[in-house]
């Protein structure tokens, strides 16, 4: 059972995607024995190494001279720096950038923690094992708002409503994600069916079917179990407190 | 019980139904139970005092959980339709009906048998209780009662688990409990992470929920027994972030199960085959709860350390502790404690299959017991399996001398049940072959002493 996902740099497909359970550890660089490689020469041969751990992960820079940053896209500008030599740095971020300086040119990847948990404070002082859902999402994160404006028809108070198309969403989130793209939409689609681990319907062979059921079985999930409900609509309306970065 | 946050405040002396709301009990994470009383004219089918469980299901609550709804159903289908002697029993159910009351109108209410406490406030004073191998008979009793009937309870931890004034236990909270369709059930997408088995801890999940199968609950029994019996969770780690990780690592083959070395070695495999790292692992080394109930209740050395306190007459006190601690030193070598037994004195000798003894029981005066089961009224016909159906083999073959029963071996078969119709004919009684309340008490039967 996988905890951390490690997305190589032009990474079309999901078989590409490298998947590493807690306690596993990915090693990447130039040389690429067994780990993720980088075809760089400006890349050392061993250039770090990514641990899994618990739901988050760590980060060793193993090169001599290299600071590596790792950014969190949707963070603002958020990111932290891990010198040379540096061994198992914590990275808090759910998605992460991971950005190598090699030679005058900056290398990416992508690493996911798609096993962030939440729990409930409204609990707190009461004894015993807490029965808690089986997942939790991040309700500043954009897929959250992707998800919300998806079931917003419904949340509305039309339970038979048909979804929303990709461009409608786009609409609806521009006002509080004014960078927001098709392509953009389809990732945090895919992000949430992997995130909620939803198990693939049966009419899953068309392309278009495809993202179709996906988006039926992630709006009758999220309102069945009350994942996104009426107030939460507030993360699509601009106000004070900017919920979308 | 200050600073502690209810799902549902009720305010005392509130009226629902026949009922005024008492003090509050436990709440959780949907639901608070308040204990109430009856009030008004007597109705003769219900208790005095019951436990009243709300959940907020009402449109109107400040949170409108659907969902909630729909765990209301669940815990009321199961309650209204299976009644079993280790399963909390409901007497009731009301919708609230209170216009000025907007967070507690439409609310759903259970009216539940009143329990002393929950397993986990137990163990919170006593940590490794003493009666902690009868505690656990009785569980896994329970949990073969539901499975028998065909759902998996999918929460089973101490504080679902309540115990009785006379401290006997009931399962309850129900609200995840799911029926088997075929091999499977979809229970909501909630767990208690420390008592859920590796393959659900982050479960795949359809719009139906998360698959579960009666193997979830053999581990939540697992976790369970090495807390009682040990006082420590059976992974490492001091959060429940760290154990579930442990989890995960032991399912991946990473790490190693290290349970507890003061375990005795009959409860450790016990534990350690509920533990099985994969769901096919798990069902090779306990098929069923019926096979885990055997196991479970000779461990224990069930109603032998009969720890209701009712049913533990002062003289048979130590020998029972002799015979229970060389069960446990023996593992399952019964005939060491027999050997054992027959060297008491006869009149201080626990009773046993082949020699019931004459105990005193509150209600019911004085009766016969071999040991296996007390109880008096618990129904048991053809295809049952359990202790019951022990006790009833045992008093059968060596109390009434009917050896047609054939081996006692806990399954109510053809034997069983034509021994039961030769002694219910004997006996005057209504020949039906089904072991109810009368035939219990002709089976029992003793001179006052």
């Amino acid at each position: 059972m996988y905890s951390v996902i490690v997305v190589p740099p032009a990474c079309a497909r999901a078989d590409d995607q490298i998947k590493i359970a807690t306690g596993e550890r990915l090693a990447f660089g130039r040389a690429g024995t067994g780990g993720l490689s980088i075809t760089h020469e400006g890349v050392p041969r061993v250039a770090g190494e990514i641990a899994a751990h618990r739901n988050f992960w760590l980060l060793s820079n193993h090169s001599e001279d290299q600071t590596y940053v790792v950014e969190n896209p949707e963070g603002a500008g958020e990111h932290i720096k891990v010198g040379p030599g540096r061994l198992d740095a914590p990275v808090p971020f759910e998605f992460s950038r991971v950005v190598l300086p090699a030679a005058g040119d900056l290398l990416a990847f992508d690493v996911w923690a798609p096993r962030h948990t939440f729990r409930s404070v409204a609990r707190t002082g009461l004894s015993g094992a807490l029965t808690a859902p089986a997942f939790t999402l991040d309700r500043s994160k954009r897929y959250f708002a992707v998800l919300t404006a998806l079931c917003e028809p419904r949340l509305r108070g039309e339970p038979h409503a048909s979804l929303p198309a990709v461009e409608q969403l786009v609409e609806r989130l521009r006002s509080v994600w004014p960078a927001v793209s098709r392509s953009a939409v389809y990732w945090n689609i895919d992000y949430l069916a992997l995130k909620l681990r939803l198990r693939p319907g049966p009419d899953t062979a068309e392309p278009g079917q495809r993202v179709n059921g996906k988006k039926e079985s992630l709006v009758s999930l999220a309102l069945r179990f009350d994942l996104v409900r009426e107030d939460d609509l507030a993360v699509l309306a601009v106000g004070p407190s900017e919920v979308v970065r | 019980m200050t600073g502690q946050s209810y799902v549902v405040p009720v305010p005392k002396g509130y009226r629902v139904g026949h009922w005024e709301v008492r003090e509050p009990l436990a709440s959780g994470a949907f639901a608070t139970v308040y204990a109430a009383r009856l009030t008004g004219e007597r109705a003769p089918e219900l208790p005095r005092e019951a436990a009243l469980k709300f959940l907020p299901t009402g449109t109107r609550t400040p949170r409108q959980l659907r969902h909630l709804r729909e765990l209301a159903e669940r815990e009321v289908d199961l309650l209204g339709r299976l009644r079993a002697p280790r399963l909390i029993r409901m007497y009731d159910t009301m919708t609230v009906d209170a216009p000025d009351h907007p967070e507690l109108d439409g609310a759903t209410v259970l009216v539940l048998e009143r329990a002393e406490g929950s397993l986990d406030a137990v163990l919170e004073r006593t940590p490794k209780p003493e009666a902690g191998p009868a505690l656990l008979a009785q569980i896994c009793e329970g949990l073969h009662q539901l499975h028998h009937a065909g759902w998996v309870h999918g929460d089973l931890k101490p504080a679902n688990v309540l115990l009785l004034k006379d401290g006997s236990v009931r399962l309850a909270d129900f609200n995840m409990a799911a029926e088997l369709e075929g091999t499977h059930a979809y229970a909501p997408a909630f767990a208690t992470p420390d008592y859920t088995p590796p393959e659900l801890l982050w479960p795949e999940i359809d719009e139906r929920g998360t698959r579960i199968r009666p193997s979830a609950d053999v581990w939540a029994f697992g976790v369970l027994a090495h807390i009682v019996l040990t006082g420590t969770f059976p992974l490492p780690g001091g959060t429940t972030e760290a154990r579930c990780d442990a989890a995960t690592r032991y399912a991946r083959g990473t790490e190693e199960l290290r349970l507890s070395p003061e375990l005795p070695d009959v409860w450790e495999e016990i534990i350690r085959d509920c533990l099985a790292p994969r769901h096919a692992e798990r069902v090779t080394r306990v098929p069923d709860t019926p096979a885990l109930l055997r196991r479970v209740e000779q461990a224990a050395g069930t109603a032998r350390s009969a720890r209701l306190p009712r049913l533990r007459p002062r003289r048979w006190r130590r020998p029972v502790l002799v015979a229970a601690l060389a069960a446990v030193a023996m593992g399952a070598a019964m005939t060491v404690t027999y050997t054992l037994r027959d060297q008491a004195p006869a009149a201080t000798a626990p009773p046993s299959c082949e020699r019931p003894v004459v105990y005193e029981d509150g209600k019911h005066g004085h009766g016969y017991t071999a040991g296996w089961n007390s109880t008096w009224d618990f129904t048991i016909a053809q295809g049952d399996g359990g202790s019951q159906v022990r006790e009833a083999q045992c008093l059968l073959r060596y109390l009434h001398g009917i050896t047609e029963v054939g081996e006692v071996d806990g399954d109510f078969g053809p034997l069983t049940h034509g021994a039961v119709v030769t002694f219910q004919k004997r006996t005057g009684l209504d020949a039906d072959g089904i072991v109810g309340p009368k035939t219990w008490q002709a089976l029992r039967k003793a001179k006052e002493a």
